[in-house]
């Protein structure tokens, strides 16, 4: 955050000023998205805990984790809570506000189409946390076949192992998970391809209550501190021993060798290896890209990979990160948001691991100049077979604009349309009105939340109700979702590769992940729009041990779960 | 248009429409009411000159530069919308207005006014240099490239140019050219962060990833230093304001730069106006520290503590005059004070852990390394020191697995850590281990120019051998 420079400021590109690329026809009459949390039962408003302070962990958060806790077929929503900051420990604080889960017990009505309801279980689930929450991370930690709940905070995490039968134990100090930094985000991938999730957790500033600094705006009135206020803390890489335990391997991993105030974390295989990597998102210092040696090693190739710093060398102020492949060549590229003035970046993979910065052909860098992005990710939401992009935006310092307003951080979140021709266009002004109201955006979870076919999203708001954003759909265009199950290890497939074959268009691939964004997790099933064709191929899974299965005849317009072992193996 | 304005005297009830409405351009609407009285202040006399001359350009602009110079971009940019109107062929209007828009996030209308104010100023290099940088970002190529290559004929911007012109090679795929043309840029600036960044990305496209590797290791070493050019027109913006936080920008400035008085005065002059600065006192602190007036850091720490004040980095700058006094206890509390704030503080249990080590409670000091190792994993001088209290200690194998892991980078660092490895590996009996890691340690010294640390291990290698 914080971060201008004079290089950053100029990335546009004014021939693309009034450009020639054409919106798709929309679905819905009131715009692509509807926001509908709070008529669905979906009532949460997030406590920042604000009382003049300024502490910089209150403008921070939350996040939100969109997944099937109750393995009934639908995603339900863990919305991550903070709450009075005054140094005393929340868990000890009676009446502190807790983090809330939602089950959703979508049905379908009588014309067919799906009815959503949320219902709050938190306290019958025992996940009623009593932390000054982050973000959070689902995986299946434990192989047992149902998802697990990591949670980050400024104080300790927690692991919630999921019971099986709609409840909750935290397991915490058992598992071995948990410091006293303040973590972000976090993500669960097997990166020793042992068959059992590990976790990397991004931890970000030594700011404490005790030790606040007090900043001011270049007018002098209070403010938030910027990073550099502050010193980075180290991130964690924990390896799962199989046995409910994890060892905190970041010394021996490497990962301890490179700063950075981390608040963004996805693992991907860059470098087409098949082995997963990790890019982590930092805060005014160097992203870091680590690569996976395969030896139970990393080393960061941040620097000379190209996906660090921007064109002048200098580190920018990341908070979210998307990665997907946007452009259909087969591998993994990046999208990181910033903070104003810098431009969001997107990092073009080559397949090999180096990246170009495309921020300027893509079109995005003069589409995100004067906003600071949070949440995340590449998604379909028109189901045209190319990736989009949201982005959940709200500012972290003062908006000259808004000066005398309470609150005056307030940014509009946006969409932008892949054209298919490698550039983007802003799709924010046929989202909905939700798209019109400025707010404090950060975590945002990306799934199919109704079980149509498109993708929704759920938007937490810094000190502010969460969003419902349900898609309306795309008419005459088809899709397919894929869920994988593996035994007995890595039941879900995390990690896992999914290509959609086409005649006579590229395979689509698709990662098996809830990573990435910021702050929160997304729906683990797998989503690809396929445009108006009604017929694939084939489906190929590259399973994380580097097998490879193929189905065929596989019909379209359905949710698909693929089980390893009932496909045509395949040599890679 | 319709201002209001708070001063101290509420002297000024400006209420009323200020400018004529026949100009195209109206003055907005503001509201100041919410600015600070610094900011209200600066913009008393201005304003009222704008009030007294409303169609004035100068008095318009004038206006304009103090909201610049207070970084309110976008009152800045209708005021000098305005000022322009009044006066379309002044290149400071357009000049600032297109660096206001810069920060505004408008690139595009700021390259509109940076054309607008090289038709009236060509020659000047500041603004030049500007457009050529944002047409490239641009991908505007073409034109970028004849701006940037007419710079290189100007011998303060011929740096800029020379970088210029290798970056746009670079964009083109010319990873050839742009290797030479940023090698001749580097040549007129060596300590170009950035020129040596994209010196990385070229070498790496051409596969030269050792070079590449060297020279992203500059690029850390030199950081954001970058050649400037002159720009007196900016420059007279920035250098209106001469409130507290300008002051302390300045003070912080002037100690960056070595010239620890100068910065003494200003953060003295900053607590001559404001005595409740918590960062002034503790900057003073480290200050006083530096040049060796004991009494006065002890007195701004004792004030700054008066106040209530927070900040772990207090206690830390504290506790290291003392350390400079050899007041060893006071100093141990200062640091306990500091990490008291401030758990994740290495450098504070790193200095802890030497005053323990002084004290020989090994084992204390062993942890207190421990905490900074661990708070910083990338503050090798903490893990040398857990290596060498384990060696103190005996346990010889925990100190060699430790300090093999600040082996590496092989910077002008290493050669410490490396001769610390092999004192290890004799002391553990693995005498030729050793041996292999101090002619390591020594030739690695002598690379860097360290004869004095090479000297000394080549006599301990006599010793053993």
């Amino acid at each position: 955050m914080r971060l201008l420079s004079f290089f950053s400021l100029f990335l546009w590109l004014p021939a693309l000023a009034g450009s020639t690329l054409q919106l798709p026809p929309q679905g819905g009459s009131h715009g692509i998205f509807v926001e509908s949390a709070a008529a669905i039962g979906l009532n949460f408003t997030h406590i920042t805990g604000a009382t003049g302070q300024y502490y910089v962990a209150e403008e921070m958060g939350a996040g939100v984790a969109l997944f099937d806790y109750d393995n009934d077929g639908d995603l339900d929503v863990f919305l991550v809570q903070g709450g009075p900051l005054d140094g005393k420990p929340p868990a000890d604080t009676a009446g502190y506000p807790t983090s809330r889960l939602f089950r959703n017990d979508v049905t379908k009505g009588p014309d067919g189409k799906p009815r959503l309801h949320f219902t709050d279980v938190t306290t019958q689930a025992g996940v009623a946390l009593r932390a000054y929450g982050m973000g959070a991370a689902v995986g299946d930690y434990d192989n047992d076949g149902d998802l697990d709940l990591f949670v980050t905070s400024f104080g300790p995490e927690t692991l919630f192992r999921n019971n099986g039968n709609g409840t909750f134990t935290d397991v915490t100090k058992e598992a071995g998970v948990s410091d006293l930094l303040w973590s972000t985000s976090a993500a669960f991938f097997d990166f020793d391809r042992d068959g059992d999730l590990d976790l990397f957790v991004a931890n970000y500033l030594d700011f404490t209550i005790a030790g606040n600094k007090k900043c001011t705006d270049t007018a002098g009135a209070p403010d938030y501190c910027g990073p550099r206020n502050y010193h980075p803390v180290p991130d964690r890489l924990y390896r799962n021993d199989g046995n409910g335990q994890f060892t905190d391997i970041t010394e021996s991993s490497g990962v301890s060798r490179a700063d950075g105030a981390g608040l963004g974390v996805v693992a991907g295989d860059y470098n087409n290896d098949g082995w997963l990597d990790v890019y982590v998102a930092n805060d005014a210092t160097p992203n870091q890209l680590w690569m996976n040696r395969h030896d139970g090693t990393f080393v960061d190739e941040g620097p000379l990979s190209g996906s660090a710093l921007n064109a002048a060398g200098n580190p920018e102020g990341s908070m979210g990160i998307a990665s997907g492949d946007f452009d259909a060549d087969g591998d993994e590229d990046l999208f990181v948001t910033n903070i104003i003035g810098e431009t969001f970046v997107l990092y073009k993979n080559d397949g090999a691991g180096n990246f170009e910065d495309a921020r300027v052909q893509t079109g995005l860098g003069p589409l995100t100049t004067a906003v600071t992005g949070f949440g995340t990710d590449w998604f379909d939401y028109d189901n045209d077979s190319w990736l989009d992009l949201f982005i959940a935006n709200g500012a972290v310092n003062a908006i000259e604009s808004q000066r005398g307003q309470p609150n005056p951080f307030k940014m509009k979140n946006q969409l932008f349309h892949n054209a298919g021709n490698g550039r983007f266009v802003d799709a924010s002004s046929l989202g909905g009105p939700a798209f019109e109201h400025a707010e404090i955006s950060r975590g945002a979870a990306f799934g199919d939340i109704d079980n149509d076919g498109d993708t929704d999203i759920v938007v937490t708001t810094n000190g502010g109700p969460v969003r419902l954003l349900i898609n309306q759909g795309t008419p005459g265009n088809h899709w397919i979702e894929v869920a994988l199950q593996d035994s007995p290890r890595n039941r879900f497939g995390f990690g896992a590769r999914i290509g959609i074959e086409r005649t006579g268009k590229p395979t689509l691939w698709r990662r098996v992940h809830t990573d990435g964004s910021y702050l929160s997790a997304s729906d683990l099933r797998v989503h690809a729009g396929l445009g108006p064709s009604a017929t694939i191929d084939a489906i190929v899974v590259q399973w994380v041990d580097g097998t490879r299965e193929r189905w065929t005849k596989v019909a379209t317009d359905q949710l698909v779960t693929l089980k390893r072992g009932t496909g045509q193996t395949e040599k890679r | 248009m319709l201002l209001t304005l708070k001063t101290n005297t509420a002297a000024l009830l400006l209420t009323a429409s200020l400018f004529a409405a026949r100009t195209s351009a109206q003055t907005p609407k503001l509201s100041l009411d919410a600015y600070p009285a610094e900011i209200r202040n600066d913009l008393a006399r201005p304003y009222e000159n704008v009030r007294v001359h409303p169609d004035d350009p100068n008095a318009v602009g004038s206006l304009a530069r103090v909201f610049q110079a207070w970084e309110q971009w976008e009152t800045a940019h209708e005021m000098y919308t305005r000022a322009i109107t009044l006066a379309p062929t002044s290149f400071d209007w357009h000049y600032l207005d297109a660096c206001v828009l810069e920060r505004l996030a408008r690139p595009h209308d700021a390259v509109a006014h940076l054309r607008d104010a090289l038709k009236i100023r060509p020659e000047y290099v500041a603004a030049r240099v500007r457009l050529a940088d944002a047409l490239l970002s641009a991908g505007q190529l073409g034109e970028s490239r004849t701006i940037f290559a007419a710079l290189v004929r100007e011998p303060k911007a011929e740096p800029l140019g020379l970088f210029g012109l290798g970056r746009i090679l670079a964009a083109e795929g010319k990873h050839e050219e742009a290797v030479q043309a940023i090698q001749q840029a580097l040549a007129l600036f060596p300590e170009w962060g950035a020129a040596h960044y994209s010196l990385a990305l070229s070498l790496r496209a051409l596969g030269r990833r050792d070079e590449a590797q060297q020279a992203l290791q500059r690029h850390v070493q030199y950081g954001t230093r970058w050649p400037g050019v002159p720009d007196p027109v900016l420059s007279s913006v920035s250098d209106l304001r001469n409130d507290s936080a300008a002051r302390f920008r300045r003070a912080r400035s002037l100690a960056d730069q070595g010239d620890l008085n100068g910065a003494i005065t200003e953060f003295e002059s900053v607590l001559a106006d404001d005595k409740s600065s918590a960062l002034a006192h503790s900057s003073l602190v480290k200050l006083y520290g530096r040049t060796g007036n004991w009494a006065k850091a002890d007195e701004h720490y004792r004030a700054a503590v008066a106040l209530g004040s927070g900040l772990a980095e207090l206690h830390y700058d504290y506790g290291v005059l003392l350390g400079l006094q050899q007041k060893w206890d006071e100093a141990q509390d200062a640091y306990r004070r500091a990490i008291a704030v401030n758990p994740v503080y290495p450098e504070a249990h790193n200095n802890l852990g030497q005053i323990l080590e002084r004290n020989r409670q090994f084992e204390a000091a062993l942890g207190e390394y421990r905490s900074a190792a661990s708070d910083r994993p990338t503050f090798r001088l903490a893990r040398l020191n857990v290596g060498r209290m384990l060696i103190a200690l005996g346990r010889l194998d925990e100190a060699i697995t430790e300090l093999q892991k600040i082996t590496q980078p092989r910077d002008a660092e290493a050669p410490r850590y490396l001769f610390a490895l092999s004192t290890a590996y004799v002391r553990a009996g693995r005498k030729d281990e050793g041996i292999r890691w101090a002619n390591d340690a020594r030739q690695l010294a002598l690379h860097y120019g360290d004869t004095a640390l090479a000297a000394a291990i080549e006599r301990d290698l006599a010793l053993i051998r």
